[in-house]
């Protein structure tokens, strides 16, 4: 059971991780526009 | 008028007999000939290019004929770009016209292949594009003509907001700390018989309240700044009790961690990450109704032809200044006001005044910016330009006239009611277990009775059937900006409507003519821009009348169109007010009626709204016989003639007051004061761009049906609002008695708060549904 006081730390920074990939996603625009991208590869 | 309808089969009524009857390759309108044989130079110009550019594929792919090409109007040249830093010039324009995706495809590749573009990228799902080009190698006005030359339609995009994505990372935040406090949550729920050391326990909700402190204090702060803004403002709105929520579960959090016993941040998380999910999609909707109407109102910038001595300019119109002179021909637009100097022309002045019958005007008379010449020339001496022009201050008045503030809304109305029952209950609550229990249980149920009674599910209830019955009117043609006007259609029960251009087409149509007639006319008017012209072209087209080819064409402006077709020599030339007389020189005379016709559909769209028990009543500064003959065609049983624009808003306002809820349709600048005195002002989007800009509703497909689809949509809507009011309502006084009374604890609310919102989402869902049962009952009433 020792083992979580070091995974529980560790899981925390994984989301913390993923959060800080989430909003560097939404700066970068990706979330923008989520019509067209799926009818882009249609066509490409 | 580029985009001509294209025929589904291969239908053609008329043609002289032995001729082959084939389609062009590009815009597949019917046109004697052989297989190659292209209806007009602007398609044979715009599939060299598209061959040139090896783009050829386009051809096989396509899911749509292309509209027919169009001379770009000028204007184009004079429009300021902005340089970037990196010596590139951007713009973002709407294209009209692309009806598929290969459409987008050939557009874009065919920009991107222009020496000096940067970046050329089209949606199609908003009909956007989005430039990035060289000022040193390339133009605008090169690029634009690109376009063009394939036979879309470029137009300028007035200002838009850029996207929200500060409320998305809000939601991205409260998402993630959510899910993995809800992880640490139900190890916590697990060990609940008191079988975890302690030590882990500690460790669990240490861990919950570091990942709970960024939503408190970050995700949640549109509620916070909301409860204040309500505050000060002195109303208590629904941010208030779900504020008061948020802070009484972190307060509780944090004391919970820091003396050891159990928290609620596994709620707190949840119910802020669905709250800012509502948040979102209501903004997005708003979001999709704004760049529509920012889309139909894009603009082609407008020039003049100013005489300078003997030399004649172009030049865009809002540059021009009181005392310049212009020319202007037929099918143009009066770049500004001002007064006839010589020449004689006919005008269409349906914009300004709404009168289809167009008006002549002689030296010395006024004219004004806006109005369409439709025979004739003159030259103009401008006396108002720009700002000043009365079509300009119309346009300003409406905008201003329109912006009205939001209203309370029927959640808003409840918040208050809610707020002070919730503390009055908590209240009792503490003061009944203090006297029973002491201080210690007292407080850890006052608490839960604060935090089930969080108003989550109500604060949902409204934005997210809101959401889906915005997006069931809109994919049903009825575009609204903001939940309250669509709400306001159930209350609706007068229908004005303006004539010109709403129940009608607002332009020059074909009334009556024989199809041999209009055949030989369509092939002689094949390349003229004329009004009377495209109307004629725009009738064969649709009745499949094969266009002939016609030789020696001569087109004398103002007099009328010569040409040879089938080896005969035809004439045509205006027989009076909406008459035009076809002849050849052996005494043949056909004659060819033109006036504004009803659109197709208005009879159906006037027999439902009817059939949906409202009043309809047709508004029109026509005259009486024109509004009697098209309210006899439309069906509408009421008619309101020769009214001016003050006296359709002064009758929409007694209407009013007289206990109707007026909801006014109309397309043109002088239907502004109307628009805006209505409880619901529907424009046309083919209409005005200011009148557009200024409207609840936008009918984007120039079609009336869309309005009673509208209102079944905005019925569903109501119903399902309502339903998950009286839902959310129901579970929070079943939830706070169970907390008043001692049952709730932590693991209760974790499950009893997501299974609430679970039931407005539900509620939501079937908006959709409904609003297509409501449609099925209307048509077996009609039927019946």
């Amino acid at each position: 059971m020792n083992a979580v006081v070091f995974l529980v730390p560790v899981a925390v920074g994984l989301a913390a991780v993923f959060v800080i990939l989430f909003l560097k996603a939404v700066k970068d625009g990706q979330f923008d526009d989520l019509d067209d991208p799926p009818r882009r590869i249609l066509k490409d | 008028m580029g985009d001509l309808p294209a025929m589904s089969d291969g239908s053609s009524r008329t043609g002289s007999p032995g001729v082959e009857v084939a389609r062009c390759p590009h815009c597949g309108t019917a046109v004697e000939g052989s297989s190659d044989t292209f209806c007009c130079a602007g398609c044979e110009m715009a599939s060299a290019i598209i061959r040139g550019a090896g783009l050829e594929d386009y051809y096989q792919d396509r899911e749509s004929t292309a509209p027919r090409p169009e001379p770009l109007s000028g204007g184009w040249d004079q429009l300021p770009v902005d340089e970037g830093p990196d010596g590139l010039c951007t713009i973002r324009l709407a294209v009209d016209g692309l009806r598929c995706a290969s459409c987008v495809w050939v557009t874009e590749n065919l920009l991107q292949r222009t020496a000096g573009v940067e970046g050329a990228t089209i949606s199609y799902a908003t009909g956007r594009a989005t430039l990035k080009w060289d000022p040193g190698k390339v133009g605008l006005p090169e690029l634009a003509g690109r376009i063009a030359a394939l036979g879309y339609r470029p137009r300028l995009l007035g200002e838009e907001s850029a996207p929200d994505r500060e409320l998305l990372l809000r939601l991205g935040v409260a998402t993630f700390a959510a899910a993995n406090v809800m992880l640490f949550s139900a190890a916590l729920y697990a060990g609940w018989t008191g079988s975890m050391e302690e030590r882990f326990a500690a460790l669990f909700r240490w861990a919950s309240l570091v990942l709970s402190t960024p939503v408190a204090l970050w995700s949640a702060s549109p509620f916070f700044a909301g409860a204040v803004a309500g505050l000060r403002a002195r109303v208590l709105h629904m941010d208030v009790p779900i504020a008061l929520a948020v802070a009484v579960l972190y307060a509780q959090g944090v004391a919970g961690t820091l003396l050891g016993f159990d928290t609620y941040l596994d709620s707190l998380t949840m119910l802020v990450a669905l709250l800012l999910a509502g948040r979102v999609l209501e903004a997005r909707g708003r979001r999709r109704a704004a760049e529509a109407a920012v889309t139909l109102a894009a603009t082609v910038p407008t020039t003049a032809r100013r005489i300078s001595g003997d030399r004649v300019d172009t030049v865009r119109s809002d540059s021009l200044a009181a005392g310049d002179r212009v020319a202007v021909g037929a099918g143009e637009e009066l770049p500004a006001d001002g007064v006839v100097t010589e020449g004689r022309a006919t005008l269409r002045v349906a914009l300004l005044t709404g009168e289809s019958e167009p008006q002549t005007v002689a030296p010395g008379e006024r004219v004004w910016a806006g109005t369409v010449v439709v025979d004739g020339s003159f030259t103009l001496e401008v006396t108002e330009a720009a700002e000043e022009t009365v079509v300009h201050r119309m346009a300003e008045e409406l905008r201003i006239a329109a912006d009205r503030g939001s209203r309370p809304s029927s959640t808003d109305r409840i918040a208050p009611w809610f707020t002070a029952a919730t503390l009055v209950v908590a209240a009792a609550t503490f003061t009944g277990w203090w006297i029973a229990a002491g201080a210690s249980a007292a407080m850890s149920t006052a608490i839960a009775v604060l935090v089930v009674a969080c108003p989550c599910a109500l604060a949902l209830s409204r934005p997210l059937a809101a959401a889906a019955g915005l997006g069931a009117a809109a994919r049903r043609g009825l575009l609204f900006r903001s939940a309250d006007a669509l709400l306001d259609l159930t209350r609706v029960d007068t229908i004005a409507l303006d004539k010109t251009g709403t129940v009608t087409e607002g332009a020059m149509d074909v009334l009556s003519a024989g199809d041999a007639d209009l055949r030989v006319a369509a092939g002689l008017e094949r390349f003229s821009r004329h009004p009377v012209a495209l109307a004629i072209v725009r009738e064969a087209v649709a009745r499949g009348i094969p266009l002939p080819a016609a030789s020696e064409v001569d087109e004398e402006a103002g007099v009328g169109i010569s040409g040879v077709v089938d080896g005969r020599v035809w004439r045509i030339r205006s027989g009076g007010s909406g008459v035009v007389v076809l002849e050849d020189g052996g005494g043949h005379k056909g004659i060819i009626r033109l006036g504004d016709a009803i659109r197709g559909d208005s009879r159906e769209a006037v027999a439902r709204l009817a059939a949906l028990g409202t009043r309809v009543v047709l508004l029109t500064g026509d005259h009486e016989e024109v509004a009697q003959r098209i309210a006899g065609k439309a069906g509408v049983a009421r008619v309101q003639a020769r009214m001016s624009p003050g006296e359709k808003a002064a009758w929409i306002e007694r209407s009013r007051e007289s206990g109707a809820c007026v909801l006014f349709a109309g397309d043109g600048l002088n239907d502004g004061p109307a628009l805006s005195r209505s409880d619901v002002g529907v424009a046309m989007g083919s209409g005005a761009a200011s009148s557009v800009m200024a409207a609840d509703g936008i009918l984007a497909s120039g079609s009336l049906l869309p309005l009673s689809a509208g209102i079944l949509a905005a019925r569903a809507c109501h119903r399902a609002i309502r339903g998950n009011q009286i839902r959310s309502v129901a579970y929070n006084v079943g939830a706070v008695s169970a907390a008043a009374a001692g049952l709730v604890n932590p693991l209760v609310a974790a499950v009893l708060m997501p299974l609430s919102s679970a039931m407005v989402i539900w509620g939501a869902s079937r908006v959709e549904g409904a609003v297509c049962r409501l449609e099925r009952e209307l048509a077996l009433r009609m039927e019946n």
